[in-house]
């Protein structure tokens, strides 16, 4: 009896102690558990097709209002999130996190960029979809919406996609972090003659 | 003064319950990095996804005008080779486009050629003349590859079996639009369906937020007695209107992303889901009975679609990048994504077995041409002063077409519906775009009878709209 009990004490407390740090980690959001703060790198390449492919390791990867990290495994690992809401952590950008990084934006919008971003650096950036309508930032300009290619982009008050290519209806493939049923992929849409959405331009493409 | 006594058998149990405790958050946190190092690791082994990532970019010429110098354009996008796949520079890319003059005949296998113009296509390859000239067109197809990984594309899906086909319109009715008159839009002839934004029976659901949306319902159909059917995704169910109220209200397995849809005349009810669930899965087509009863799921050949019809003999679905009417389903039979593939066209199929293939070509221009066993039997070439956007309907009507396009500016657009008949232009008139929600990208005009209907929508509800074509106003 004298050496049950303290046997007894060691396994609860060792049990609690588990289902402590069980229940932590069970509570780490997507990004917690994944994503870091590095810093990002400067990279004089910033070529429209170059940057496309940053986009595309983002498709499948899920939305998240107001975020900007995801891997690559091509799962949504944060889906069925809240509509605007942050704190649930999900994976994938939104509309204007994606923008920020397949642009290579800097945080400082004084500044013209050229920033390589890793897809799990959680950053959304200091521009909303509104922000970029209006040309807000030294690398971001408004644009002729008919003269609008590969990498420019098409932004509303709410939302912002990027030109992927032109279609033989008129309207345009544009890459984008969509809404959270829709997640981050290549959609049809149609934009371009859409009033509510203007033309917007990364300015200091080097090809 | 007392001396504090304290049970040894107490100290021991307390020793022994903190080494329990340190003990269970030592086991707890190795088990936690464990699991993390593992699923670092698996993240780490997708790094090499990098190597697979291959996808392009084309605007097949798919009607020409007579000397047009004919350039096939393709942007390929891939990672770039080196240590670092995402610097910023472009990917080493290649490949070749096989031409041939007609749809039938050994290809001619063309090198593509590298430029500067990303704008339009960084690589290149001119239709030999001969080829160009050929008065039933020619076909081709490409195969776009990064040199650096081996990883390939083809465009269209179909390669060989069924390659782009490119036109010559040789005498293509002229319809110049001039100026547009925003503003001086038709009124509706009868507002068939009319709901406010919400959950309840009767209403239409809405995604809405400071920085997201509005998405509204995003697709609809009408049926050839004018019942109208309205895809309202955010809540998982169909509406079907009749006598401008609503009749039933269907619940559709559906994952409430923009889908596009379309019913058949039994009432079941196609639903074209936005995306797939990862890399290796494209769109999925769920097709539901008129009670809401999942038939089937069938995932469509390519990784994207503009718009889902009823053709002559099923389903069809304009998908991209081959940018081609693939069927889906012929008769009863669903196809799987090969048989979609080998079966791709440039047009939509026509009740009449011929085709009708739309090519909004620069700011301003759309032609528009019916093609029957790849000679095109009568065509439009249309011009406009201000920029066109999309081409949102395209549609027989009966020895005429009807063709909605969308005159713009930077801060204006309407519909501009066009009754185009052998000798040009019969009748037009302009509708209000009505657009405060998104739909699925084609999906705002259905034509049924001799009315043409418009899904449209405002700041309190969406409403789908009738216009009698016939009419003369």
């Amino acid at each position: 009896m004298s050496l049950l009990r303290p046997r007894v004490a060691f396994l609860a407390a060792f049990a609690v102690a588990l289902s402590l740090v069980a229940a932590k980690a069970a509570l780490a959001t997507f990004v917690s558990a994944n994503c870091n703060y590095n810093a990002a790198t400067w990279s004089p390449n910033m070529y429209r097709d170059g940057s496309v492919t940053v986009a595309l390791v983002a498709r499948y990867e899920g939305y998240h209002w107001g975020g900007g990290c995801w891997n690559d495994n091509d799962v949504d690992q944060g889906p069925n999130e809240p509509l605007q809401t942050y704190s649930t952590g999900g994976e994938g950008g939104d509309c204007s996190g994606l923008t920020f990084k397949v642009w290579r934006e800097s945080l400082n919008t004084s500044d013209g960029g050229h920033y390589q971003w890793g897809r799990l650096r959680n950053v959304h950036g200091p521009y909303a979809a509104a922000d970029f309508k209006a040309g807000a930032g030294v690398p971001n300009a408004t644009y002729p919406k008919a003269d609008a290619i590969v990498m420019d982009a098409f932004a509303s008050n709410t939302h912002i996609g990027m030109v992927y290519q032109r279609l033989t209806s008129g309207a345009d493939q544009i890459v984008e972090a969509k809404c959270e049923a829709c997640g981050t992929n290549i959609f049809t849409r149609t934009y371009r003659s859409d009033s509510s959405y203007g033309g917007v331009r990364r300015m200091g493409w080097t090809g | 003064m007392r001396a504090i006594r304290v049970d040894p058998g107490r100290l021991r149990l307390v020793g022994w319950g903190l080494g329990g405790l340190a003990a269970g958050a030592a086991a707890g946190i190795c088990a936690v990095f464990v699991a993390s190092a593992v699923a670092a690791g698996r993240s780490a082994a997708t790094d090499e996804d990098a190597a697979r990532i291959v996808d392009a970019g084309h605007l097949p010429p798919l009607l020409r005008l007579p000397g047009e110098r004919v350039t096939l354009r393709f942007n390929v996008f891939c990672p770039a080779p080196g240590d670092d796949p995402f610097d910023g520079t472009p990917c080493d890319a290649g490949g070749d486009v096989f031409v041939r003059a007609r749809r039938s005949g050994p290809f001619r296998q063309l090198p593509l050629r590298e430029t500067d113009d990303v704008a339009h296509g960084r690589y290149v390859v001119d239709v030999p003349a001969d080829l160009a000239a050929s008065p039933e067109g020619f076909s081709y197809y490409a195969v776009l590859r990064n040199q650096a990984t081996g990883a390939s594309i083809t465009v269209p899906s179909g390669g060989a079996a069924a390659p782009q086909l490119s036109l010559p319109l040789e005498h293509a009715v002229e319809v110049e639009l001039g100026t547009h008159a925003f503003g001086s839009t038709r009124r509706a002839d009868a507002r068939v369906a009319s709901a406010i934004w919400g959950t309840a029976p009767g209403e239409v659901g809405l995604l809405y937020g400071p920085s997201f949306g509005p998405i509204g319902p995003s697709a609809f159909d009408v049926a050839p007695n004018g019942e109208v059917t309205i895809l309202d995704q955010a809540n998982g169910r169909t509406e079907r209107w009749r006598a401008g109220r609503v009749a039933a209200a269907v619940p559709v397995d559906v994952t409430g992303g923009i889908a596009d849809m379309a019913v058949e005349a039994d009432g079941s009810i196609d639903v074209l889901e936005p995306t797939g669930s990862g890399s290796a899965a494209t769109p999925e087509l769920r097709s539901f009975d008129p009670a809401g009863q999942l038939l089937s799921k069938t995932a469509i050949e390519d990784r994207t679609w503009s718009q889902l019809r009823r053709g002559a003999d099923g389903l069809e679905v304009q998908q991209e990048p081959s940018e081609q009417w693939m069927p889906v389903r012929r008769g009863q039979a669903w196809l799987a994504r090969a048989a979609q593939a080998r079966a791709g066209h440039p047009g939509r199929t026509l009740a009449s077995g011929r085709e009708l293939v739309v090519f909004r070509t620069g700011v301003s221009e759309a032609r528009v041409a019916e093609v029957a066993a790849g000679h095109v039997v009568r065509s439009w070439r249309i011009t406009s002063a201000p920029p066109l956007g999309e081409i949102q309907l395209a549609e027989p009507f009966g020895n005429r077409v009807v063709l909605v396009v969308r005159p713009y500016t930077e801060t204006q657009d309407e519909f501009l519906v066009l009754v185009l008949g052998d000798r040009g232009l019969e009748r037009s008139f302009s509708v209000d775009s009505a657009d405060w929600a998104e739909t699925a990208p084609l999906a705002r005009f259905r034509l049924a009878g001799s009315s043409l209907y418009q899904l449209g929508s405002t700041p309190s509800g969406m409403h789908v709209d009738r216009f009698d074509l016939e009419v003369n106003r």
